[in-house]
This record gives structure tokens, sequence and C-alpha cells, in this order.
């Protein structure tokens, strides 16, 4: 059992008279065997936050318990986590072996039989067991990256902690190991906390995201529910690729006004906004329909600007007609199925359906109203 | 969990059963129940580990560096004839007055400055002239490297031999080649005129690979791409050199600086060799050969301490700056 | 045309350097070999008749003693000093706490201290106060060890405790640059500070140890000034010591004999040098 709890928890430094805050009253409650992934833009705290968990950061305020113990003066040794690092941090000088052996030698009473079964076993978990003997230097990226995972996966610990392990590696070999990644944490079943700035790896791999920004959480949800019922614009902007289209606009008659276009509520979605008299629209660009031309009232007539085709979708940036010359030729996006004939110059009508509109707070960003998570359209995040 | 691990990997090797025993007492890490000393933090921890670590070198450097320095102004203090059992409460500075009413030490004083600033300049301008030819792309660099660093591996006393010989008035080297060009033959050592010049060219023979391999690191540091857009841009290879790469050799010139300056400094080894006694030939009697002299062969303990004290300030007058500079740039 | 005549002259200035840098050494060891120096033109080789060994010979057993001598005192100094500077940069820099800057500036400046600052208050401290040669005169004994040994001993000492400010330098810029994440990863491990000094941080610093032992060795073999005043000609006197001494009377200088023993007392740190000149080089520009 392994139940991780931050409660309050704040890191900040003091650097000649300046207080700068790391971390800011974060408070998640992580459950046993579940995969949470922290994710935000560089600089977010995430990095802190899990350093935080490792004990190799110290907790300015608030308690970190790990099955109800508090943990903030705790050795790191002490805490039964095992990290793998984004730089995989393995002993250049010792052999693979040796890499995973250490751990079991400096912090258990196992004796060396012990610790080499527990090693080779490991090690034919992940596959590395024909490079046992290796040095880290003549491995590949990806082996390196599995003999950091083995040596974590050998401690047996209570949490794996995980600093961006994927960010190094390339492309398809970051997608092959995120799907491996996933499977190996169901087999284990290991309370696992994982940060990354990359969203996608954030939607597919966590049981729970966890998005920070400026130190702050801004939301902890399942991906699917932080990405259809954002608790803020930020994290709204932050899921999704392409991300949400934003619109400013104030609340005229029932309508929301924005320079390109007037768009009418309906009144429950009015009610949310509980009298706010500036709001910001948000629609997703996978919610936008392309129709011949704009007939309903949420139709807009559009002009397209540039079309990015990606082979199973196509990435349309379109422009309001209603600009005219002297609009700022701001561009909003729309993507649309692949096979749907798009070409710059065309001259359609963009359909923003209400059911999928989301509408923020003008000051804070707080969600006023968010999608109905019961339409038609099954829509699946990017 | 190993449970789970065994099932994915799966086992074909047989004898389950006793894989299933072994592995359960292995054991994972033990975790207290109590906090270990409660109120450190880890990075209290980490400078407790680290004490055993560096106190002691810094115990014992730090006695005879900085505790010593602290006993010799003591030392500098007191009445010379009372050295051996000095009368603490009576001290004053009049080592350093004496100091400076006397004409040896200004004159010491002064050949110190001069070969402080002769010898470093010389130096680093021969070391940095080497560095760039060395830097041409040139075949057998490892060579010419290890022929031009060679001397600097030699000590001091050896190369006072063998510049004492050079330097022979009837049949050294330097005599027989200015023979030769029709200058005639010099005392380059018993003129005190001269003396300290022939020092000074004895010791840039000795130092200059110093602040060549010092330069070529610097010159290496420097992407090729300077060298190419200046060359683009139409500079010569005067100008290109002069205003291009010189200014960012900056930090090569104050470090090797430093240590051209310290070891001008340090030049007592040579001086000793070069006249096998306390009395360096006339014209090159520095602080350092100065202090040494009037401490063990004029029994002037005390002022001799007071002239380590003064070169002391001088050598921290060359190194507050730097290490202020390098602080400043973190590079600490 | 104009390339390869530039190149020319760049291999010819080189070349002239070469001379100037290798022409007192070369000089040194053709003198050596001459019965009579003064008779013939500095750099020309012995003639037939002129040549000799005998300076040689002559100078290798004056600096006999004086060779051991140093070896006892380079050999123990340099590994002890390398060793506390390896430990001392470990503490200061691979594991993390504040006020680390501050302390290694204090060992930073201790490089740049003129002996002669503190050459008065070690003799004394060493004459007076820590007389080892007498304090371990049981030792004297014993067949092999001399009392001079107790000397020889202060004087090793001496060159540690002043040979650590250099190497603690060399080795935390290496140390700086070993991976803090790998420091860390054994702290999760489980790792002591000891554990990851022995484990870790030890084993990656074979090379580091190559350069600053060999720069040590170089430093603390061609010192005079301790070895003068802490030691003094004697028995127990290293060969630089001995060096200053050999062939000097006001009728004869014995320029023979004074270079073959130049060439003896050198030979160690000069072969050294040609056999770990990269290593050597790479502690130098540090």
């Amino acid at each position: 059992m392994a139940e991780l709890v931050l409660d309050g928890v704040t890191k900040y430094f003091d650097d000649d008279g300046d207080r700068i805050v790391a971390v800011d009253d974060a408070s998640i409650d992580i459950e046993d065997g579940e995969f949470l992934v922290l994710v935000g833009p560089s600089g977010c705290g995430k990095s802190t936050t899990l350093r935080m968990i490792a004990g190799l950061e110290t907790v300015s305020e608030g308690e970190l318990r790990l099955n109800d113990t508090v943990i903030n003066d705790r050795a790191p040794a002490e805490r039964d986590v095992a990290m793998v690092f984004q730089s995989y941090a393995l002993y250049p000088h010792m052999t693979v072996r040796e890499n995973m052996a250490f751990g079991l030698e400096e912090s258990t009473e196992m004796d060396d039989d012990d610790i080499d079964e527990r090693v080779s076993e490991t090690a034919a978990m992940m596959g590395i067991e024909d490079l046992l003997d290796r040095k880290p230097r003549e491995l590949s990226g990806g082996q390196q990256q599995r003999v950091a995972l083995g040596r974590a996966i050998v401690r047996d610990p209570e949490v794996f902690l995980m600093d961006e392990p994927l960010s190094n590696l390339d492309a398809k070999l970051r997608s092959t190991m995120r799907t491996e990644l996933q499977r190996l944490q169901e087999d284990l079943g290991v309370t696992t906390v994982y940060v990354t700035h990359d969203q996608t790896e954030a939607m597919t791999m966590g049981d729970r995201i966890a998005i920070l920004n400026d130190g702050r959480l801004q939301q902890v949800a399942t991906p699917l529910d932080a990405y259809h019922e954002p608790a803020n614009e930020f994290v709204a902007g932050f899921l999704g690729e392409p991300s949400m289209n934003f619109f400013d606009a104030s609340v005229e008659d029932g309508s929301l006004v924005t320079d390109q276009f007037t768009y009418p509520l309906s009144e429950g979605t009015l009610a949310d906004l509980d009298g706010a008299s500036e709001a910001r629209l948000g629609v997703r660009p996978e919610d936008i329909e392309l129709v011949e031309e704009p007939v309903d009232e949420h139709d807009y007539a559009v002009t397209v600007d540039v079309v990015e085709p990606l082979g199973d979708e196509n990435n349309v940036y379109l422009e309001f007609d209603a600009d005219g010359d002297d609009g700022d030729g701001r561009t909003f996006t729309a993507v649309v199925d692949g096979t749907h004939p798009v070409a710059a110059g065309d001259e359609l009508g963009a359909r923003i359906p209400e059911s999928a509109i989301h509408v923020f707070d003008a000051d804070t960003g707080v969600a006023l109203h968010n999608r109905d998570r019961d339409s038609d359209e099954q829509v699946v995040p990017q | 969990m190993f449970d789970r691990i065994h099932d994915a990997v799966g086992t074909g090797k047989g004898d389950d059963e006793q894989r299933v025993d072994a592995r359960t007492d292995g054991g994972t890490a033990t975790v207290s129940d109590e906090d270990d000393g409660g109120f450190f933090d880890s990075v209290s921890r980490d400078f407790l580990g680290s004490l055993p670590f560096w106190l002691p070198p810094f115990v014992l450097m730090g006695f005879f560096v900085y505790g010593a320095i602290g006993w010799n102004f003591a030392l500098s203090l007191v009445n010379v004839q009372q050295f051996n059992d000095p009368n603490y409460a009576q001290l004053d500075f009049e080592q350093y007055a004496r100091a400076f009413g006397d004409p040896t030490f200004i004159q010491a004083a002064q050949n110190t400055a001069v070969l402080l600033v002769a010898f470093t300049l010389a130096c680093l301008v021969a070391g940095l002239l080497v560095a760039i030819l060395i830097d041409r792309h040139i075949r057998f660099e490892n060579t010419f490297r290890t022929v031009y660093l060679l001397p600097f591996s030699l000590s001091f006393v050896v190369t006072a031999q063998f510049w004492l010989w050079l330097y022979n008035y009837q049949s050294g080297l330097v005599n027989v080649v200015t023979q030769a060009v029709g200058l005639g033959r010099y005392q380059w050592i018993s003129n005190p005129q001269l003396a300290l010049g022939a020092v000074v060219f004895a010791l840039i023979w000795q130092f200059s690979g110093y602040a060549m391999v010092v330069y070529l690191a610097g010159l290496r540091a420097i992407p090729d791409e300077h060298y190419e857009a200046a060359r683009v841009d139409g500079a010569s290879t005067l100008k290109m050199y002069w205003r291009v790469i010189v200014p960012q050799l900056k930090g090569a010139t104050i470090s090797a600086s430093v240590v051209l300056m310290v070891f001008a400094l340090k030049a007592f080894d040579f001086l000793y060799a070069l006249a096998g006694s306390y009395f360096p030939p006339n014209g090159t009697d520095i602080l350092a050969t100065m202090m040494v002299r009037q401490a063990f062969s004029a029994g002037q303990r005390s002022y001799a301490a007071a002239i380590g004290i003064m070169l002391f300030l001088l050598a921290l007058a060359v190194i507050a700056p730097y290490l202020t500079y390098q602080y400043r740039r973190g590079e600490l | 045309m104009n390339y390869d005549a530039r190149r020319l002259g760049l291999y010819g200035v080189l070349g002239a350097l070469v001379v100037f840098y290798l022409v007192p050494l070369e000089i040194g060891l053709v003198t050596s070999l001459k019965a009579n120096p003064l008779a013939t033109l500095p750099f020309a080789p012995p003639t037939p008749e002129g040549f000799t060994l005998s300076e040689w010979t002559r100078a290798f057993g004056a600096l006999q003693s004086g060779l051991v001598n140093s070896l006892l005192l380079a050999v123990p100094a340099t590994i002890f000093s390398a060793l506390l500077g390896s430990m001392a940069a470990y503490g200061l820099t691979s594991l993390d706490w504040r006020g680390q800057v501050g302390l290694f500036t204090l060992f930073l400046a201790g490089i740049f201290i003129p002996y002669q600052a503190v050459l008065l208050p070690v003799s004394r401290f060493w004459a007076v106060y820590a007389p080892l040669e007498e304090w371990l005169s049981v030792l004297w004994l014993l067949p092999v060890l001399e009392e001079y040994h107790g000397e020889l001993l202060t004087l090793v000492i001496t060159h540690v405790a002043y040979g650590i400010p250099i190497c603690t330098l060399l080795f935390r810029s290496y140390y700086k640059e070993l991976s803090t994440e790998m420091v860390e990863a054994a702290k999760l491990d489980g790792a002591t500070a000891y554990t990851i000094y022995r484990r870790v941080i030890l084993p990656l610093s074979v090379p580091m140890f190559a350069v600053t032992l060999i720069y040590q060795f170089t430093q603390v073999w061609n010192d005079l000034l301790f070895a003068l005043i802490i030691m003094g000609p004697g028995e127990g006197a290293p060969v630089t010591v001995g060096l200053t001494n050999l062939g000097s009377s006001l009728s004869d200088p014995g320029f023979a004999v004074k270079m073959a023993g130049a060439f003896i007392a050198a030979l160690p740190t000069m072969i050294v040098y040609v056999v770990f000149g990269e290593q050597f080089a790479e502690g130098v520009a540090t």
C-alpha cells in the first residue's frame, strides 16, 4: 500500500532577500497504484514538487505523507522511493548489473545471491539481460533508459518518481516507450508520480493529471475530465494540440460580443455566467465544423487562410469575413477530416456549436461554463 | 510487487516454489518508523556528511596558511633581540618603519616590482605569440608543445645552473653570441645594471611555455566561426587577431598573469641557486631573497617577518581583485 | 606558392623556438661530458679527447642521497596532498550546502601565498614546538631509519599542507563537471556521503588523480626554499639543496659537474613530464 499525500506543500527559495515561490500550496491525494502525471510548462514547479517527494529538496511549508506517516524530514534513502532521472544518471564506471545492484547493496541487508537474482529478473523484464555486463557508455539512449528504469524497479519501492524520462529520446522511441512504461506500471501496480512538459504524454499515460503553472496547482483530474471540463483558461489552453481558440468578449443582451462576431447564448449557458459582463469564449479546433455557407445562428462567414494537411486531419486557419479589410487578420483554427477538401482562399462557413463552447471569466480565467459532455459528437482528444 | 514481476517475466526455469520463497525474504529498504534527528533537513544532512571530507584538509591547510600568517604578523611586531623569547606585551611596528627607511629594502622592493611587471608582461606576450603560431593547424603540434613547456617542468635550481653557465663571462653561450655579432662581452651576472635583466630573461625562458599553454587552451575555446567571420569581413590577419581574438582571451590573460606574478614573487629559489648563497647577485635582490637573508643569515628575524608580511600584502594586492573577479563571474 | 612560403616561414619560426628552448639543455648536456668546458664552444659536443663521464660520476656520488631523500619526500607528499585535495573538493562540491563557495575561496587563496610570509613560523614550529625527529626518536633505533627521516617527515607534512589548495582546485573543477543527478541517484539508492565518495566519485576521479599527482610531484620535487630552511644541507637534504652546493669554488666553477648534477636532479621530473605531458599540460591549464 502506498498512498502519497501532498498537503499544502510549498517551496520557496530566499535569494538575497527576495523570496521566490517555486511551489505554492499544492495538495494532492495520490492513491495506491495510481499513475499521476505532473504536467505544466517549463518552470511551473513540477520538477521541484517531484524532488520534494524524493527528499532532494526540503519542504518549506506543508506536509508530505506516505501511508499516513509524515516524511518531510526523512532522508531520501529512507523514503523507499526510486527515481528515474531525465539524464538517467547511471554510474558510468559500473556495469549495468552493478548499476542495478547498487541500490540494493546500499539500502538493504540482502545477501549477494538474492541481489543477483533480483537484478537478473528485473533485467529480463526490461529486456536488457544481454546488457548486464556492459557499461553505460556502450549503450544506446533507449537502452540506457531501460537500465535507469530497471535500477528503479529492482528496489521494489513504495513510489516511483520519474522526471521527464522520455525527453531525451527521439520521437519514435518516445512513443514506443510511452506504451511500454504504461504497461509496466500497470503490471507492477506501483504508485507513480511522473513529471513531463508534454501534454500528450500526460493525456495518454496518466490515471490522473495534475496541471501546474507558476508553482500553483491548476487542476487535478483524469485526462478526459481536464480536457473537457478544464478548471480554468490555462488548463484549457494547455491541453490539446492544436490548442483551444480564445476570443475576448463582452456580454451584451444575452450574447457574447467579440470583435469578429456575435454569439447568442441559450438561457442555461447565460445563467452559468452569473452576471459577468466580460468573458472569454473558448472552443476547441476539432469542435468547429466547416459548412458550405453560414446558415445557423452559430455559423459565421470565414475565409481559409492556411491549410496544414496532416493526412488524417487538416489544420485549417480561418479568418472571419466580418473582420473586413481593417481587421487584424487574426486567425483561429479548426481541425477537420483529412478527406474533406479545403484550400486556401475558400470562403466557407464555420459552425461553432453551443454544446462545445467554454466560457471563462475575463479576469481570473476560471471556467464559468464548460462544454456538454453528453453531446452526440464523439470527441477524441488530440 | 515481485510476485508480479515474476509473473510478468514468466519462469520456465523450473522450481517456482523456491523462487517465491527466496524473494519474499529479500526485504525492502528498511523504513524506520521514527524520524532520525527530525530537525535536520536534507541540506544539513549534506553538510554533516561532508564535514569529515573537507574539514581535516581545511584544518591542516588553515593552520599552515592562515595560522602561519597570523603568527608571522605577530612575530613582525616583536623586537628583534627578543625573537626567541618574544615579549608579546611590547608590540610595535618598528620593523615596518625600519623597512621604509632601509635603502636595501627600497631597492629590493623596486627590483621585485620590475621583476613582477617585466617578467609577467614578457611571458604573456611571448606565450601568446607562440600559442597563436601553434594554433595554426601545424603538424607535430604535440612535439612542439612538449618542447616549449619542458623548461616549466624543471626546478629553479636546475635552470639556475644552466643559466649560470650560459651567462659565464668567458665562455658562456650568450657572450659567445654577442661577441660573434660584434657586441662584445658582458658581465651578465656581476654587473648590477644587467643582472636583473639577465635574470628576467632566464625566467622568461622557463615560464613562457606556461603562458603558451594557457593561451592555447583559450584559443581553442574560441569557435572557428569567429576566425571565419572576421576573414569574410575582410580583416587582415593582424587586425583579426588584434580586434577579434585577443579581446576574447581576457580570461586566459588574467589567470595566467596571476599565476606568473605569484611565481615571480617566489623567484627566491632561482636567485639563491644562482648565487649559491643568501646573497643574490648585485642588483637582483628582491624582497623574497632579502627576507630569507635577514632571517637566516643576518639574524634579524622579526625584520624578516615584517618583510614577509609585506610580500604577502603584495601578493594579496594581486590575487584579491582576481578572486573577486572570478567570484562575480560565478567561476568559483 | 605564397601559402607554402608562409608555412615554411611558420615552421622556421617554430624551429627557431625549439632551438631557443632546448639550447640551454643541449649545452648543459654536452658540457657535462667535457673534461674542460671552457676550452670549447659551449654548444659544441665534446671532442673525443675531451670526453669524460667523470663529472657525471662525481655529480651522482654527491647527489645520490639527495635523490633518495627527494623521492622519500615527493612520493608521500604528492599522494597525500592529492588525496586530501580530492576529499576537500568532494566535500565542497559534490554535496550541497550553503557556504561552500566561501570556504572554497579560502582554499583557493592558499594557492597564492608567498612562502616567505610563512617561513619563519613554519620553521619555528617544527624546530621548537613539534620536533618530530625527537618525538619519534624510538624509530631511529631501527636499522634503516635515521633521525633525518624525522625531519623529512616534517617537510612532507609541510608540502602536503601547502599542496592542498592547488589539489583542491584541480579536483573541484573536475567534480563540478560530474553529473549532479548521478549523486542524487546515489543518495536515493541509500548511499551515505562516505559511500558516494568511495563507490562513485573516487573511481571516477582516476583521470584527475593522474593530473594532480604529476603536477604535485613536479612542484614538490623542484622546491628549494622549504628544503633549504626546514632541512638544510646535510644527510637528509633533498636533491635541490645538494645541487646548489655542487661544484662551487672560486678557482674552478666546475661547470661540467654542475651541468651533470643539474641533469641528474632534473631527470625524474623531465621523464614524468615527457611521458605524461598531456596530463601535465591539463593541470597547468586549469
